[in-house]
């Protein structure tokens, strides 16, 4: 099972901050493949790992520039709106050194302050384990 | 590229045959493409993968048949929806 442990003296203030890549999906990729089509160079983003949200966002712009097209439209809410719409992408994010690799639905938001670009919510979650040891400025992140 | 009115139809359409695909498939995911719903399919990703191998990376809709919406909750104040 691969995991990611990182210990932060600043991890109170900036949360459990992984640095991620984001990219087509594989079923894309290999679609584009075939028809030979350039495949689009993964972004690298900040993401927080994020108990309090209920699924996985990633920042506007990041599948824009995937040149990526909705495959969903839900409603979300947040301490400030309800029901605000928003469109979903199928993306692949990874951590290449680790291996870590998930594929799966990306809620666009727009995420504003501390340069976060990503949240990981609990579907992802949900795979994998999340410890956070807050006396050792250190948390640890596997997934299967 | 994407705007208010991209997945308008496809939303339409899945609204208009809403108590159907309840009453056959519910909780199950339809994959549904400008006025034509594709099929039905047990997981999302299943979903998703027919909607790529058919359409490639053409908006297409995949969502989950049920009969209230289940919306996603966020207690982040990080997330900013204009009003």
């Amino acid at each position: 099972m691969p995991s990611v442990t990182y210990t932060s003296p600043n991890i109170q203030i900036e949360g459990p901050i992984l640095e991620v890549h984001f990219s087509i999906s594989s079923e894309l990729e290999k679609k584009y493949i075939e028809e030979s089509k350039q495949i689009p160079v993964p972004i690298v983003v900040k993401s927080l790992i994020d108990t309090g949200a209920s699924s996985c966002t990633i920042r506007e712009d990041i599948p824009k520039k995937l040149g990526l097209e909705p495959i969903g439209k839900i409603k979300i809410n947040t301490p400030s709106t309800k029901d605000h719409e928003c469109f979903q992408y199928v993306m692949r994010m990874f951590m290449p050194l680790q291996g870590l690799t998930y594929e799966g639905v990306f809620t666009a938001v727009s995420l504003e302050g501390q340069d976060i670009e990503a949240l990981i919510g609990r579907d992802l979650l949900q795979q994998g384990i999340f410890i956070y040891i807050g006396y050792m400025n250190q948390f640890t992140f596997s997934l299967m | 590229m994407v705007n208010k009115n991209t997945l308008s139809e496809e939303l339409k359409i899945y609204e208009e045959n809403k108590a159907k695909l309840i009453k056959e498939a519910n909780g199950k995911f339809v994959l549904i493409k400008g006025k034509e719903i594709v099929n039905i399919f047990d997981t999302q990703m299943d979903a998703i993968k027919v909607g790529i191998d058919k359409f490639g990376n053409d908006p297409f809709l995949v969502k989950k048949i049920e009969e209230v919406d289940q919306k996603q909750n966020f207690t982040s104040n990080l997330i900013i929806c204009p009003q």
